[in-house]
């Protein structure tokens, strides 16, 4: 199997490093030609929404928004689980580009279709 | 023999992952058997680019450290 990891986020804004790690992690990765995807439960689907990560800081990391913008100029793309963001009242317009609800059978099939899957 | 570069990029004061990221966009702008000169400051710089050449086939050729500074010498290879 190639290189391929999914990196899973469970956390917001209310923990900056926690949020911050894997996107850190995503961007080695591209940068390792490794391919990588990251997905979003819980909490972490916050940082999806539009202008959120503008606020986002971890000490010792780059600005959270410096990453996203560099893990999607990269091609990088951000599955939202569809459950985590209906309950939180967002909608697909509420969300930043690059961004695709989905639901379980899709996280299963991409931890499925990966060699390592990591949640932060 | 000491190793002659062909490109600098100094990293100094930049966070994981900003240095291996702008590695590898130095190294991909370089021609097969050209050696890039990378200057990094962060803590984990030697296991990180000693990783990174592992994983992508670049010849990591020499570093060395001097008061928190590394200095690293990668030479493309494909």
């Amino acid at each position: 199997m190639a290189d391929r990891i999914v990196l899973m986020l469970t956390h917001g804004p209310e923990d900056p490093e926690r949020a911050t790690i894997p996107l850190s992690t995503a961007v080695a990765a591209q940068a390792s030609e490794v391919e990588v995807l990251l997905g979003f439960q819980s909490n972490a689907v916050s940082l999806l929404k539009n202008g959120t990560i503008d606020h986002v800081f971890a000490p010792g990391f780059p600005p959270l928004k410096q990453l996203f913008d560099v893990y999607r100029e990269a091609g990088g793309k951000f599955l939202a689980c569809a459950p985590c963001v209906q309950s939180r009242s967002l909608n697909q317009e509420d969300l930043i580009p690059g961004t695709q609800i989905v639901s379980g059978a899709t996280f299963v099939k991409e931890f499925t279709a990966s060699s390592h899957v990591l949640v932060y | 023999m000491p190793v002659k570069e062909d490109q600098v990029l100094d990293c100094s004061g930049l966070a994981c992952p900003m240095p291996i990221l702008k590695t590898k966009k130095a190294v991909d702008a370089l021609k097969v058997g050209q050696v890039l000169k990378m200057i990094s400051t962060d803590a984990g710089s030697l296991p990180d680019v000693t990783a990174w050449s592992q994983k992508t086939g670049h010849e990591l050729l020499s570093h060395e450290e001097s008061a928190g500074t590394f200095t690293f010498y990668i030479k493309k290879a494909k």
